[in-house]
């Protein structure tokens, strides 16, 4: 047990003398999971509303693959990504591979289904009254749509919040696409990944409370927005 | 203006296999306001969405002001507004609920000065209410605050499904107050379904009723439903809970309901003697209220369980001296009551 105690004391120190190595993961983490999630919302928001605004023929069908792809195991993103931007992969010119952006935009295929689908089903989910109410108060069709989207704001939130605190505890990708390189793509995860790996805790434990504490304010965040959303 | 409000030929409109909506004609003129009546699922609601221009009609044609108008007529679904019966208020403020209709038309000029008006009319303070959010209302204030966001569009007509039914009391006098306030002031035309006989015959000049799909003249009425028993040799009755009986000339079946005109019944203080009609009941006066556009009085009297719509002329409710807690008789004939 001495060994997890130890880990432990450690951990605070790194904390709280900001260790340059542990807030060098911190901070590569937090720059690929905010552009991969910016992405995911300039593109997942609008395809989800349509999604969820619009019936066309094929919707179902649709929307069967979109939430099959949200149960996708991070390394099969990981290894198809690998696989188009390898050197001898097609996109193998783009050199991603091992770099943030590369990380952000393999996390963009795992992240884009849980916001168009939330999205989606935030659309769906809006109350039956809404429609006519705006109708009868004299709204256009574009004006129907914007209100409808802005009636399920802090639902799309939620779509949003979800698919950040799946980028950001995701391990595989970062670990196949970045390479886990020291001071540059090496994250929060898998840094604690390969500490464990050595046998060497207080990183990961300080890692870890940093993870958690970001979770549990995203999770704070959810909460707060599920009360506003009924 | 030669043409109508509303001109409706051949209105048609379905839902799935059980239900069909069919009304061949129907005129609304400027100004005019229409009641209508009728039991749950005959649908009262389904016209009323076709009225304000939410729905399609599967066939037929709605012509506002002349104008063939439907779901895509901005301009016409722009002079008609409807409430539901439960409203829904956008995730916003009261103020920005209320001046939605106005940001939509580019009205937001003065739109401040126009929502603190449409909030007094249904009488929340706009200083306490303006502000606050959507989810800080109760029922009756928020069914309130989507009236104020129609009201202040100043509408042509003003459709309404059942406005004041769940609603607390205070809220539903406020809510016809305000309604009332509207066809006064803009000389809106309001098209009302309610269950409140007494509350459409004050504010309406045409009452229909509606019964499975379709409109039937309105038989101002009284229905008095069945079980009935057999008496006699020519005659129904009907036992109340208090044991008196409600005699009718025979019917159809022991299942059958009677329609008892307002106007075939009178009202005495004291029993009549003499009195060939076979039903002297005795009642307690509920409500009464004023018919809009003629001399007469509607009294609402109790009858053990049963409520009766009584027409009185003015002049002898005021002999009378009619007032709600009055214990009355009413008297009609067996042959007063139709069988539907």
């Amino acid at each position: 047990m001495d060994y997890i105690w130890q880990g432990l004391q450690q951990a605070a120190v790194l904390i709280f003398t900001l260790d340059p190595e542990t807030y060098s993961a911190v901070i590569t983490t937090l720059k690929v999971t905010f552009t991969s999630i910016t992405l995911s919302v300039i593109i997942g928001v609008p395809l989800g509303f349509l999604l969820g605004y619009f019936n066309f023929p094929g919707k179902k069908q649709l929307r069967m693959v979109v939430d099959t792809l949200l149960a996708i195991p991070t390394v099969v993103v990981g290894l198809l990504v690998y696989a188009f931007i390898s050197r001898r992969g097609p996109l193998g010119w783009t050199n991603l591979l091992y770099t943030v952006p590369g990380i952000a935009i393999a996390q963009v295929f795992l992240i884009l289904p849980i916001v168009i689908s939330l999205t989606a089903t935030a659309i769906e989910g809006l109350d039956r009254r809404l429609r006519p109410t705006l109708r009868s108060l004299g709204a256009g069709r574009v004006q129907l749509a914007l209100t409808s989207l802005h009636e399920a704001r802090f639902a799309v939130l939620i779509a949003v919040i979800t698919a950040y605190g799946r980028a950001i505890s995701e391990v595989g990708i970062a670990m196949m696409i970045g390479g886990n390189i020291k001071w540059y793509t090496r994250t929060m995860t898998t840094a604690i990944t390969l500490e464990t790996g050595k046998g060497q805790f207080s990183m990961g434990i300080a890692l870890g409370v940093i993870l958690l504490l970001i979770v549990f304010l995203l999770n704070s965040a959810l909460v707060l927005l599920r009360r506003r959303t009924t | 203006m030669s043409e109508p409000l509303y001109r409706v030929e051949g209105l048609r409109y379905s839902y799935g296999k059980h239900f069909d909506l069919d009304v061949p004609e129907l005129v609304i003129d400027h100004g005019e306001s229409l009641g209508i009546v009728g039991p749950n699922g005959s649908g009262k609601s389904t016209l009323l969405n076709l009225l304000a221009f939410i729905d399609a009609p599967d066939a037929g044609t709605i012509y506002f002001e002349g104008v063939p108008s439907g779901p895509e007529s901005l301009e016409a679904r722009r002079s008609v507004t409807m409430l539901l019966q439960v409203s829904y208020l956008l995730k916003r403020t009261v103020f920005e609920n209320v001046a939605y209709g106005l940001r939509l038309r580019g009205e937001m000029r003065d739109a401040s000065e126009r929502v603190r008006e449409a909030l007094s009319w249904v009488g929340l303070s706009p200083d306490k209410f303006a502000r606050r959010m959507w989810h800080e209302l109760s029922g009756g204030e928020a069914q309130r605050v989507a009236l104020a966001s129609r009201l202040v569009l100043r509408p042509k007509v003003l459709v309404l499904d059942e406005p004041t039914a769940s609603v607390d009391r205070q809220s539903s006098y406020l809510i016809k107050d305000a309604i009332d306030r509207c066809r006064r002031m803009f000389n809106t035309s309001l098209i009302i379904v309610s269950h409140d006989y007494l509350w459409l015959n004050t504010v309406t000049d045409k009452l229909v009723r509606m019964e499975e799909g379709r409109l039937v003249e309105y038989v101002a009425g009284n229905v008095i439903h069945g079980p009935w028993e057999e008496t006699g040799e020519r005659l129904f009755a009907k036992r109340l809970s208090d044991g008196q009986v409600i005699v009718s000339a025979r019917g159809t079946s022991l299942q059958s309901s009677a329609i008892l005109n307002p106007s075939t019944i009178t009202v005495a203080l004291e029993p009549p003697k003499n009195e060939s009609a076979l039903n002297i009941l005795k009642g307690r006066i509920l409500n009464m209220s004023d018919e809009v556009s003629t001399e007469n009085v509607l009294v609402e009297v109790v009858v053990a369980q049963i409520h009766l719509n009584v027409r009185v002329t003015k002049s002898s409710a005021i002999r009378l001296q009619l007032v709600p807690g009055k214990e009355v008789w009413v008297v009609f004939k067996a042959t007063s009551l139709q069988w539907i």
